[in-house]
């Protein structure tokens, strides 16, 4: 395994778009090539040594051997693991926005908390968070038909809105709480969600949510029978009807 | 500036690959020059391509782009050098329009539909369009005062309308798509055919049709009426096509062009009852060209692909809407017409999509007189016109359109004549089907050729005409047109290598024509009356100021106008 640790200099106060954060990217470098890559922050373009401390083992390796690990607070670094195909990223802190974006394969994990637009849109590999993660887990960018289409993304605390907004596949596991509206126009996929949440599935066609606390069902859910999942009692509902959806909405029984 | 040794293809002038000189001095072209001078040897050179049909400016664009934030991550291209950055790839920013355009050698582009009431806009997104010349055709199909007019079988009045209204809209010449049903849409229907009268107003599209084109023709504009047929994109409509082209046959044209020009035909060249026995009747249509002279039209050509239709069809929109499940603007435009947006990506796996990709080589194809079928794809309806080499490289390649039909579906051989059509273009019948034909469909003098006195625009490709077979090596055609290897625009070097190097402004042309005073005089008693009973602004705020059009390039017409010069 070639490892690779990244420390910031300073606390970074003005945001950093770090899309170089991603195995993919480093394997093939050798360590004084990595330190020369450029990165933008704000409307300035660095090098990422001018902004971080890069250390590690001498390439180059593949993807899959390469780790990264990303000591610190990079809340205000974006994009980390953008587009990573294999290997791992290991945030001891918390990330920016759009981490894990388009991600294919490999492993992202955050001891910390993630920002908005966690892995939005990927197709493969897993993202775990310890702490909560923002808005848009999981969703399509603006104007996306199609969110996240494969892979794993867990988050240990809770979510914001907008969980897994136009999911097309995957899965995604939320141990706390999600916001308004997870799994907003849904065509496949799976979004569990430990606690509790506010009208899920609104305009879903196709795919899975279980919510496991209490939660707010839209008026277009029509109410089917009692089911047991792993030996928990679920309220099932069909929807959403408004766009003569084919999704299916568990809520844990007794608790709406 | 001096053009040296390049092969050139200059239809209007009867020069079909010649090796030659070209001189350009004030921006023109001359028959001597001094200064730069251009390393042409043997390399493809045309006049500067123009674009007759192409959504590029104005409300419905901006609507796109506002409901495709995913669209506009597509083209992203940050700044450099000369050229600001760029978004966006069915629905592009203004500078993209201009940068993407001159890279492959195109040097005018003209707006397809505007209404007049929004023609301001339009004119505020053709000023930011760098390096193009352009101009925007003003609709007219659904206006209420043009229904009136008809209805009272006023021509002159009619007339006056059209020249008031090019006027206000600073218009280059007359639009109708889906005559009487952008009108009824407001009633939430459609017409169903051309004698379907239209509610309220007692005209049919087939009245409607006819009196702009008697009007157009009174007023000796520029260019013959522009139209977009009823029933457009539904099975079945090749019948609407051919009888509409039949109801214009007594039209006598005012000037050495077509009486009619209809745009994007392959919408309107479809058989079948339902999508499921859809068929092409492209060969009905092309024959139909073949033997009568006063009709031209553009392909609107389908390529596999994202895709945003928009159009002041807004019932066919609907329709859009409804069969994709997509996102959908709707718009209703006062008195002057409605329109839709609607995002679209054609699959090479739907039967449907690829009988309407083959309809538009067909209708090219089968079209033997170049002179009568432009190349478009309705930009960006059928395809964005970034994607022009593409249906240049299908035109001229009978093996690339074979390996082509191998992947798609097995039903397609039967629902289309394209298989056996052997026909492949030279460089000839593309110089005039993107050059020479589209300036004089428009009825533009000073382009699409390389006479003495033309306009100084010329592109020049990577590639050797007399070398290069472009029925077999058709990635070299491709990749050579998508990538200029020099475009020059009124004299001025503004692509070298694909890479933009300069930006000059661009003018804008529109027609000013002239009607009789006693017609205006019984004109403005009507439109007095609508502004203050309908319209949302005052009369006096209506008109597109010339503050609007900072670099115009006014073309006179109209009643007591010196006829005009005729194009070469
Ligand atoms: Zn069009």
């Amino acid at each position: 395994m070639r490892n690779i640790v990244i420390t910031p200099l300073a606390p970074i106060r003005i945001s950093v778009e770090a899309e170089i954060l991603s195995p993919d990217i480093f394997a093939p470098l050798s360590m004084e090539q990595i330190c020369g890559l450029d990165v933008w922050q704000g409307n300035r373009k660095k090098k990422i040594s001018d902004l971080f401390r890069v250390v590690g083992d001498e390439g180059p390796a593949k993807p899959e051997e390469t780790a990264l690990r990303l000591e610190g607070d990079f809340s205000r670094v974006k994009r980390i693991a953008e587009g990573m195909t294999a290997g791992t990223v290991d945030v001891t802190g918390s990330v920016g926005m759009h981490a894990g974006n388009n991600m294919l394969g490999g492993k992202l994990s955050i001891l910390g908390n993630a920002d908005d637009w966690l892995g939005r849109e990927m197709r493969g590999g897993s993202i775990i968070v310890e702490g909560n993660a923002g808005n848009y887990a999981g969703a399509g960018y603006r104007g996306e038909r199609c969110g996240m289409r494969g892979g794993e993304i867990e988050i240990r605390g809770n979510a914001g809105a907008y969980l897994g907004e136009h999911l097309c596949g995957g899965n995604i596991r939320v141990a706390g709480d999600a916001g308004d509206f997870p799994g907003a126009a849904n065509q496949g996929g799976t979004i569990f969600i430990g606690g509790s949440c506010h009208l899920p599935g609104a305009e879903m066609t196709k795919g899975t949510i279980i919510v496991n606390g209490k939660a707010k069902v839209l008026p277009g859910y029509q109410k089917l029978e009692i089911v047991t999942i792993g030996g928990e009692k679920y309220q099932k509902y069909a929807g959403d009807l408004v766009e003569n959806g084919k999704g299916e909405l568990f809520i844990q029984a007794g608790s709406s | 500036m001096i053009i040296r040794g390049g092969i050139v293809y200059d239809p209007a002038n009867g020069i079909f690959g010649e090796e030659m000189d070209l001189c350009i001095d004030g921006g023109r072209i001359v028959e001597d020059a001094k200064g730069e001078v251009i390393d042409a040897r043997g390399l493809l050179v045309m006049p500067g391509g123009v674009d007759a049909h192409s959504h590029i400016a104005g409300k419905k664009m901006n609507t796109g782009r506002i409901m495709r934030p995913d669209d506009s991550r597509l083209g992203t291209e940050p700044r450099s050098g000369v050229c600001r950055p760029s978004t966006g790839y069915t629905v592009p920013n203004c500078y993209a329009m201009g940068y993407r355009y001159a890279r492959m050698g195109y040097t005018t582009a003209f707006e397809a539909a505007t209404p007049i009431i929004e023609a301001r806009h339009t004119h505020e997104e053709l000023e930011e369009i760098p390096i193009l010349d352009k101009g925007a055709l003003t609709l007219f199909g659904n206006n209420w005062e043009v229904m009136e007019c008809v209805h009272d079988k006023d021509i002159a009045k009619l007339a006056a309308y059209v020249a008031w209204g090019l006027r206000a809209a600073r218009g280059y010449g007359i639009k109708i798509v889906n005559p009487g049903g952008g009108e009824a849409w407001g009633f939430g229907s459609n017409v169903k055919g051309l004698y379907d009268p239209v509610p309220n107003f007692d005209v049919t599209p087939a009245e409607i049709i006819h009196a702009l084109a008697e009007a157009n023709e009174m007023l000796r504009l520029p260019h013959s009426i522009h139209l977009h047929f009823n029933n457009l994109g539904k099975p079945g409509n090749y019948t609407t096509a051919l009888e509409t082209l039949e109801a214009l046959k007594d039209i006598k044209p005012s000037r050495m062009r077509q009486a009619v020009h209809v745009t994007h035909m392959q919408f309107s060249a479809y058989g079948g009852t339902s999508w499921r026995d859809f068929e092409s009747k492209a060969p009905v249509i092309a024959d139909y060209i073949n033997r009568h002279n006063h009709a031209t039209m553009d392909m609107g050509q389908l390529l596999f692909g994202a895709a945003t239709t928009m159009t002041a069809d807004a019932p066919l929109e609907y329709g859009n809407a409804r069969l994709t499940h997509n996102k959908w603007s709707n718009h209703d435009i006062e008195l002057e017409e409605s329109s839709g947006v609607v995002p679209m990506v054609y699959s090479r796996k739907m039967l449907v999509n690829a009988v309407q990709w083959a309809i538009g080589l067909e209708l090219a194809l089968l079209t033997e007189d170049p002179w009568k079928v432009l190349m478009t794809t309705d930009s960006p309806n059928g395809s964005p016109f970034v994607n022009y080499p593409e249906v240049i490289a299908l035109l001229m390649s009978k093996p690339k359109r074979d390996s082509e039909m191998a992947t798609l579906h097995a039903e397609l051989s039967k629902r289309t004549s394209l298989g056996g059509i052997e026909r492949e273009l030279d460089w000839s019948e593309i110089a005039i089907m993107t050059r020479a034909a589209p300036a004089r469909i428009l009825g533009l003098e000073d382009k699409g050729h390389l006479g003495f006195g033309a306009d100084g625009d010329v592109s020049i490709y990577n590639l050797l005409p007399e070398e290069v077979d472009a029925s077999k090596e058709h990635a070299t055609v491709k990749k050579a047109l998508a990538t200029a290897k020099y475009t020059i625009k009124s004299g001025i070097v503004v692509c070298k290598d694909g890479k933009i190097i300069a930006t000059p402004r661009g003018k804008t042309y529109w027609v000013d024509a002239a009607a009789a005073q006693a017609d205006m005089d019984r004109l403005m008693v009507d439109l007095q009356e609508k502004f203050e009973r309908y319209y949302s602004v005052q009369m006096s705020n209506y008109a597109v100021q010339d503050v609007y059009v900072t670099n115009p390039k006014v073309i006179k017409a109209g009643i007591g106008a010196e006829p005009l010069k005729e194009v070469a």
